[in-house]
């Protein structure tokens, strides 16, 4: 990407095409690391589409306690691939289903914090020091936070009500910081190219110049760290869950089951309760960080210092 | 911390007059701020103790962040800068840069919450 | 070495930071949805008892006045007291018995962390591209990614169900008993002079503390490996290492020396997370300390207790960030103290 935006002429080519013509995605193509993390990734897209296509999440989030009583606490076997729990629910489907949970709610995390990290980033490059400097430090000041502190603080000043959504948006707060630092890194790596002068001294306006030059160009850097993020929102999303401040109780969501597992099953003995769970949730964590991982090492190497 | 700082910190007078002058155009601004945010609180809503009380809070935050932002990057600067340049980011991160801006944040949120206790006794 | 200015200029600087937190807390329980005093209360409390907590915390004056109120409580270090979690109880009480037991436990992970980390680091950074350097980068990046609340039934399940070889939840064997007076178990037993007491306590804290130091050994070798990694690419360094055996030893401790110093800031930044760790931990483990506090406190809306941990949270961070000061300036005779 670097030697072809000079010129400022394929800024007009779609981003899709850009993509292809540049070294990033055979570079990709070509770490093994990166293809398993692609692979865990779209099996577990598959699995939860799967799952919100074919199960019914009333069903097993229901005890099934009255329809078969003398299947509960039965350890993994061929009619329950990873056992059942306290309220004979097979733990097999609802750990399929937490897929699409943590697809769901970690695509809204991550997608809803890169849109204001973008803002916000592109914004501290593009205007005055003053703006750059209150919009970055306060954003340095979130990131010094621990994120699961810093959650736990906002989820504290949010509706109960509001559940799952209430740790989402607690994490999309949490996570903007980190976008905005990106952002704002290679769009001023983009400023400094002279071409920006150029557009701007034919009178281009300042939204037109963001839109068509910075935007395009920081595409990229963003989709590595929103990657890299992916799995991290997934596992915090999991400890809120898990502490008590996501879903209802009973919801097959990979936090709610691991807190039920440790809570009721694991002194006695009930070890696939959390065990199944937790491994799905550690595997596809595992496959976005591969991913995010080798994006960073394909990526253009003036880029890739913006990226945490 | 540095010897920048240690020469500013013997001549006291010039010292304090720098940092006014950093806080107190956010102040000023975070006053107006504050004094506006109230009386359309008040006006739009019901309730007006409600506005004063969301309008303060607000102030709050900023300060506590500033104040927090403040410190910390004091105290913790060269740890800051230290992760920022090994776990590769290019980040140019400095301490003097960050309490500056946070100075200047805390100073608004400051204002924000003398805005509102202005505007209460105005109504 | 340190003098006492920088020590002192660095203990002032807890004022802003208590001021700021107490400011942040404050600013939370106000912008939280809802009436304080109902939130305090409870969701079913009677009205009566909710007007009470009103009176009683002063929250129906003006916001600015509670803000004063509120400030020269904390400067008295009087948080209130707990409305749901231990009705009536003060929350300083409840703090002084709760928060020795998370120091203790975050204290021994921050250590193993440490001892964990440092050698792995200088291990693979010194045999960089080898086996160990990659089986020691991906040790790290599995720790990342394991969560703690998954790594922590796993070691439970093992060591304690399994094969029965390690207790599995709680702080000490119920039949021992001994006096709490720090209320970190094992300084209380070892007092008590009851070595078995202390073996059961010392065994209870062993897989709580190691999940810890697991999560906090895998940045920490990070850093090192990349700190060592610039060290030895320096000049004097590679001479040293051309010249053979002879020369390395001292070079090699003198550049130890030198790489340390980048990683020792980091681990102070770094306890914030650990800490986050240790509230994952303490409710694996069903350990009663602060972070299941708050935990507890955040879901039952017990807004003084909240206020009080974030609190006690934040001047540990600090204390532990003065320390980290104090050995930084202790290793580079380069910063003027």
């Amino acid at each position: 990407m670097s030697t072809e935006t000079v010129d400022g002429r394929t800024d007009t080519r779609n981003a899709l095409q850009r993509l292809r013509a540049s070294p990033f995605l055979s570079e990709l193509l070509s770490n093994r690391l990166a293809l398993i993390g692609i692979a865990i990734i779209a099996t577990m897209v598959a699995v939860a589409l799967y799952s919100r296509v074919t199960m019914d999440v009333g069903a097993i989030s229901a005890s099934q306690l009255s329809n078969n009583p003398a299947d509960q606490f039965l350890s993994p076997r061929a009619q329950y691939p990873f056992g059942t729990d306290i309220q004979a629910r097979g733990i097999f489907d609802r750990v399929l289903y937490g897929a699409w949970y943590a697809m769901q709610f970690g695509t809204v995390t991550v997608g809803s914090s890169t849109v204001l990290g973008v803002t916000l980033g592109t914004i501290a490059a593009y205007y005055s020091e003053l703006t750059d400097n209150v919009i970055m430090r306060t954003m340095d000041v979130l990131l010094a936070f621990p994120s699961l502190l810093l959650a736990l603080a906002l989820v504290a000043i949010l509706p109960e009500e509001w559940g799952l959504w209430r740790a989402t948006l607690a994490l999309t707060l949490v996570y903007t910081p980190r976008f905005a630092r990106v952002v704002r890194g290679a769009a001023l790596k983009v400023l400094e190219d002279e071409y920006i002068e150029a557009t701007e001294a034919l009178g281009a306006s300042d939204p037109r110049v963001l839109v068509r030059h910075i935007m395009p160009n920081t595409l990229a850097p963003i989709t590595v760290q929103s990657t890299l993020n992916f799995g991290l929102a997934i596992i915090d999303l999991a400890a809120l869950s898990f502490l008590g401040f996501g879903a209802e109780p009973g919801t097959p969501t990979w936090g709610i089951m691991l807190s039920q597992g440790v809570d009721q099953g694991l002194l006695s003995g009930y070890w696939w309760w959390s065990f199944f769970p937790g491994l799905f949730l550690a595997v596809t964590v595992l496959g976005f960080n591969l991913l995010g991982d080798g994006m960073r090492d394909a990526l253009d190497p003036r880029m890739r210092e913006a990226v945490d | 911390m540095n010897a920048r700082n240690r020469s500013t910190d013997l001549d006291l007078s010039r010292w304090t007059r720098r940092r006014l002058r950093l806080v107190g155009g956010a102040l000023g601004v975070g006053l107006l701020a504050g004094v506006l945010g109230t009386l359309l609180g008040t006006a739009l809503l019901t309730d007006p103790s409600v506005a004063r009380t969301k309008t303060f809070a607000l102030g709050a935050l900023c300060l506590g962040l500033g104040l927090l932002g403040w410190s910390g990057s004091v105290f913790a600067g060269p740890g800051i800068e230290n992760m920022h340049r090994h776990l590769d980011s290019g980040s140019d991160w400095s301490e003097t840069d960050s309490r500056r801006a946070m100075a200047r944040l805390g100073g608004f949120g400051a204002g924000v919450m003398a805005g509102v206790v202005l505007a209460a006794q105005v109504i | 070495m340190i003098s006492r200015r920088f020590l002192l200029k660095r203990l002032l600087l807890l004022v802003p930071v208590l001021f700021g937190v107490a400011t942040f807390v404050f600013a939370m329980l106000h912008l939280a949805p809802g009436d304080p005093a109902r939130l305090i209360a409870g969701r079913r409390a009677p009205d009566a008892f909710v007007q009470q907590v009103r009176t009683e915390l002063g929250l129906n004056r003006p916001v600015y006045v509670q803000y004063g109120e509120f400030l020269l409580d904390v400067v008295r270090f009087d948080f209130g007291k707990s409305y749901q979690i231990q009705k009536g109880a003060p929350v300083s009480e409840i703090l002084e018995a709760r928060f020795p037991v998370t120091l203790e436990l975050a204290v021994l992970g921050q250590l193993t962390g440490i001892a964990l980390g440092i050698p792995l680091g200088v291990l693979s950074a010194v045999k960089q591209d080898s086996l160990t350097d990659h089986l020691t980068r991906i040790g790290a990046l599995t720790g990342i990614s394991v969560p703690i609340f998954w790594s922590g039934p796993i070691l439970i399940m093992v060591f304690g169900v399994m094969l029965g070889w390690l207790p599995t939840f709680g702080r000490i064997a119920t039949t021992y008993t001994y006096e709490s007076v720090t209320h970190m178990i094992l300084i209380d037993t070892l007092l008590s002079g009851n070595p078995a007491a202390f073996v059961s306590a010392a065994r209870h804290m062993l897989l709580p503390v190691l999940v810890i130091g697991i999560y906090s050994m895998a940045l920490i070798s990070r850093m090192m490996r990349s700190s060592m990694l610039e060290v030895i690419r320096q000049d004097y360094m590679r001479t040293a290492r051309a010249k053979g055996q002879g020369a390395n030893i001292t070079v090699m401790k003198h550049g130890f020396q030198n790489a340390l110093i980048p990683v020792i800031t980091v681990i102070g930044i770094q306890f914030g997370t650990l800490l986050g760790g240790a509230i994952l931990t303490e409710t694996v483990f069903s350990i009663n300390g602060v972070g299941t506090l708050l935990v507890e406190a955040i879901n039952n809306s017990d807004y003084p207790v909240v206020q009080g941990t974030v609190l006690l949270f934040a001047l540990l961070f600090t204390l532990v960030n003065l320390g980290v000061d104090v050995t930084y300036s202790y290793l580079d005779p380069r910063i003027e103290q």
